[in-house]
């Protein structure tokens, strides 16, 4: 029954001929596999099946030759299954370059080197692996989660490397152990983290295969893009306010402008590179800190209407603000709006522009309009009668409206009459240009949910919006939101996701069903965002960039700087540690012990290798045995040895005595 | 006195053939001041064994047979109306002698057992509120048969934790066989024996063991002993009174060999006999039971 257990290795280092079967403990065998299926286990998202099921068949084969040994694959049918890895990865990724590749590389590469552990230098080989499979995680994903999950993982890989080199540790006194290696390691990883030169890789480095599919507002607005949009509580973007937050009328996050359509499809203008004319600005400004998530454009939502922002972003004609970093990456922008502005006369071309209709309107809309202008023909008046007409009449604000392929405008506004911001935002700017008046779509987002604890704004896909903008003499553009005549509700409290993801639909009634458990929801989901919005900010979005304003604002400019900081930084970091190391009871190094096993390790030459549990009397005699010309130095060793180890009469010389028996035996190595 | 132990061995070693290791475990457990059970089946000198170590150091000798019927009045004695005096006295039983064979221990019920055990422990016994003080030195050899058996109460853990060492005799070689098949009846061989060490000598020598110098490297090799029996899949880890005995035999083995100071090599030698049978293994080979723990807890 016992004989079944492994051996487990010796504390000591002695040649590894004396350790090679100590190698196959099962235990950390176990401990081993197990940890590899944990860091694995996340990149069978990202691995294409075939090669994950190679590397998955892999390890429960190598599981299995733990108990069935002679399961384990021979030299040959191993060589067969590396070029099987081979032929993987080649029809799979057809090289060894760029991110997907080459994590499935090293997985393959970990998967075959399961397969041949022979000693313990393949146990470390693995781990190593192992630690550079679980780094390559971060390629894909960067949030807190698996960070922490990323974490954990190295704590187990850590406790195999330690069941590994000590005598039987217990699998909990392990996972202490490496949890505190951790743990003392992290005041220095912080520092490194802050201080130590960011170095951003050249643009063409960028990895090219990043095919996580992003949701967001596209440049076509048809009329199921923006309801596709919301049932998504996917995040968009976060914004932090320096002083006021403005109320939810106000938020409106710009976005792209459709001015061309087709009667079904609005479309943005291809060609805005047009100066931007100046705005007049007046009234209450709104400082805010945006951080953008991942996403397909390089759309920034400033608050309508941004007025200055950060050098890396630029405003076009349309008063978008475009980013010129690389959109799939988050980024922190500074940004100042305004929401009281006139921007001023716009150019004949741009007038007709705004005016442009796919086809004359039909008898049905051109009476309409004719209804509405009335006799005052002022365009404020227009626009005050329309929408007071979506108001008066049976319009209804839906995320579900019924199909209109073919005539949409026309089947919204007088047949159907249900639909959500977009239908009302096309059919409001349709109706004006009929009426000479130029106007256009401006998509964005509107509202957004205040997070109480992380005192920010969180916005989602479902606060995907689209309203209208007027141009008036002496106003220059102006923004009208025909959604809020029909339903002020979608502006003024903004979209409640959780309630639209439960039924399906949206609820724009009062509301009362608000218990206590989904409060509860909302409040530690906004609990959990606000840590996310901090990791984000503070660890994920510090880059280059950023760390030389952080560092410049510590006053550090210039690299001899900096690497005083470093080293100085370190010092502090590590002296306590090392202070309360060396505080704490420990054995003084015996000195004896050392020397001993130097002897041992050169006996180990000769063949005779000392085993864990043999004791030095014991092992004098079988090594006598192996070299009987030495006896009496080993005698004389062994006897001085336990004098000093287990006696109570060893003398004052005797240490240095051993050491110089020890340091003057000279053996031949048998090979 | 080392001559003196060398030649009661030697002696032992000629009534009680080819158990060299046996013997010297036995007299190791006399000097630690332990008690010694034997396991083994009928036949092998169980009571051989402990009748020439009792002569052998001219210790006062009691066999008690151990049966099914057997109460511990018949071991401890009883109080007896004595009608001249008119009063209770007390006729101390068997169990008042320096050495006791407690042949066949596990027929017995467990009361009777577990009064000899008290007995073991405590060494005084109490009958009626008196307490009496049992002789010094006190050395049991408890003797049982294996516990498959017919008609055997085998002793309860905690009670087997009492015997410093268990060993098993086992057959003798062919040699030592063909000798004892030719040689006079061992019982007559016991009563020519000489006595080596008279019983105050074995008390200092009892004496000398408990001062053999016992270095902290040792202690920590014991300790991973104790604690890899705790960890590893032993249905049972070795008690704080298990590490206590293991000293104590190591001890003396160490004394036995000459030496004043314990070398691992001399807690290994005890081991088995030391540690077997609190390990609850489902084994009756003490050696093999022991094998992981010499294997694998290293030394240094």
């Amino acid at each position: 029954m016992m004989d079944a257990k492994a051996v487990a290795p010796t504390k000591l280092h002695f040649d590894s001929r004396g350790i090679a079967d100590n190698a196959l403990n099962s235990r950390s065998l176990n401990f081993l596999l197990g940890s590899i299926a944990l860091i694995t286990l996340p990149h069978a998202g990202h691995i294409p099946p075939p090669i994950f099921g190679f590397f998955a068949i892999l390890l429960i084969w190598r599981l299995a030759g733990v108990w069935y040994r002679h399961w384990l694959p021979n030299r040959w049918l191993l060589f067969l299954l590396t070029i099987l890895g081979i032929v993987l990865l080649i029809a799979q990724h057809r090289g060894v370059f760029g991110r997907d590749a080459g994590t499935a590389l090293f997985v393959v590469a970990l998967g075959l080197k399961l397969m041949e552990i022979h000693s313990k230098r393949d146990v470390f080989l693995i781990v190593y692996l192992a630690f550079i499979v679980a780094a390559s995680q971060f390629l894909y994903e960067q949030s807190i989660l698996m960070a922490g999950y990323i974490l954990l993982v190295c704590a187990v890989l850590l406790a195999t490397l330690i069941t590994q080199n000590a005598t039987h540790v217990q699998t909990q006194a392990a996972l202490k152990t490496s949890a505190t290696i951790m743990l003392q390691a992290l005041p220095m990883a912080m520092v490194i983290f802050v201080l130590f030169p960011r170095l951003e890789a050249p643009r063409w480095m960028w990895l090219a295969d990043d095919n996580k599919a992003l949701s967001g507002l596209s440049d076509v607005l048809e009329p199921g893009s923006i309801s596709d949009l919301s049932l998504s509580d996917e995040l968009v973007f976060r914004v932090r306010f320096d002083g006021n937050v403005p109320p939810p009328v106000l938020r409106y996050w710009r976005g792209p402008v459709y001015a061309n359509t087709d009667g079904v499809h609005w479309t943005k203008d291809s060609n805005h590179n047009q100066p931007t004319q100046p705005v007049d600005f007046s009234g209450d400004a709104f400082h805010y800190t945006l951080l953008m998530e991942p996403q397909k454009q390089n759309w920034v939502f400033g608050m309508d209407m941004p007025e200055s922002f950060d050098t890396s972003l630029h405003r076009n004609d349309t008063f978008q603000l475009l980013s010129n970093k690389r959109p799939a990456d988050r980024a922190e922008y500074k940004i100042v709006s305004r929401p009281a502005y006139n921007t001023g006369p716009i150019s004949p071309t741009d007038y007709r522009r705004n005016l442009q209709l796919p086809a004359a309107a039909t008898d049905k809309q051109q009476a309409l309009v004719n209804k509405l202008r009335g006799f005052d023909g002022r365009p404020e008046q227009f626009i005050q009668n329309l929408l007071n007409y979506f108001r008066e009449e049976k319009f209804y604000y839906t995320l579900s409206p019924p199909l209109m392929p073919d005539n949409p405008i026309d089947t919204f506004l007088f047949e159907t009459r249900s639909g959500f911001c977009s239908h009302y935002a096309t059919a409001f700017v349709y109706l004006l240009r009929i009426a000479k008046i130029p106007a256009r779509v401006v998509g964005g987002y509107q509202g957004g949910e205040f997070n109480k604890v992380g005192g920010f704004l969180e916005v989602r896909q479902a606060d995907a919006h689209a309203w209208a903008e007027v141009w008036l003499e002496n106003k220059g553009w102006v923004r009208f939101d025909p959604t809020a005549a029909i339903a002020p509700e979608r502006v003024e409290r903004g979209v409640n996701v959780d309630l639209q993801v439960a039924s399906g639909a949206v609820n724009f009634g009062p509301l009362i069903n608000e218990s206590a458990a989904l409060n509860w929801l909302k409040r530690s989901r906004q609990l959990w965002q606000s840590i996310d919005y901090n990791w984000q900010r503070w660890v994920i979005n510090y880059n280059g960039a950023n760390q030389m304003q952080f560092l410049q604002a510590l006053g550090i400019d210039g690299i001899a700087a900096l690497a005083k900081w470093l080293v100085g930084s370190l010092i502090i970091v590590t002296l306590p540690l090392a202070w309360w190391l060396l505080k704490q009871p420990k054995k003084p190094a015996d000195k004896t012990l050392l020397i001993y096993r130097r002897f041992c390790n050169k006996l180990a030459k000769t063949g005779a290798a000392i085993r864990p549990g043999e004791g030095a009397k014991d092992f004098a005699e079988r090594a006598k045995k192996q070299c009987p010309e030495m006896a009496a130095q080993i005698d004389q060793i062994t006897a001085l040895f336990i004098r000093l180890r287990y006696q109570s009469d060893a003398r004052d010389g005797d240490l240095q005595r051993l050491k110089t028996l020890v340091g003057g035996l000279v053996v031949k190595k048998v090979i | 006195m080392h001559h003196a132990l060398h030649q009661l061995l030697a002696c032992a070693d000629t009534v009680i053939l080819g158990k060299q290791q046996q013997i010297r475990l036995a007299v190791c457990c006399l000097l630690a001041k332990g008690h010694l059970l034997i396991e083994d089946i009928p036949g092998v000198g169980k009571t051989t064994l402990s009748h020439t170590l009792a002569h052998l150091f001219g210790l006062a000798y009691q066999r008690i047979q151990f049966t099914s019927d057997i109460l511990p009045a018949d071991i401890i004695g009883s109080s007896v109306f004595d009608s001249q005096q008119n009063s209770f006295t007390f006729h101390s039983g068997p169990l008042f002698n320096q050495m006791i064979l407690a042949d066949e221990i596990n027929r017995a019920t467990p009361k009777a057992q577990s009064a000899l055990l008290e007995a073991m422990e405590e060494r005084q016994v109490t009958v009626e509120g008196q307490t009496y003080r049992l002789p010094e030195p006190f050395f049991v050899i408890a003797t049982q048969n294996p516990s498959y058996q017919i008609g055997t109460f085998p002793l309860p853990e905690s009670q087997l934790d009492r015997f410093l060492m268990r060993i098993e005799l086992g057959y003798p070689s062919r040699q030592a066989e063909r000798e004892l098949l030719m040689g006079q009846p061992r019982h007559s061989l016991i009563k020519s024996l000489p006595v080596y060490l008279p019983d105050e000598q074995l008390a200092a020598l009892q004496h000398e063991v408990s001062q053999v110098h016992v270095a902290p490297a040792l202690l920590d090799y014991v300790l991973s002993i104790i604690e890899f029996t705790r960890q590893s899949d032993y249905p049972c880890g070795l008690s704080p009174r298990a590490g206590l005995s293991l000293l104590a035999a190591a001890k003396a083995w160490a004394f036995m060999d000459q030496r004043q100071a314990v070398l691992p090599e001399d807690v290994q030698a005890v081991l088995p006999a030391v540690a077997a049978h609190r390990l609850l293994a489902a084994s009756h080979d003490s050696a093999a039971t022991v094998a992981p723990i010499l294997q694998q807890v290293a030394v240094f």
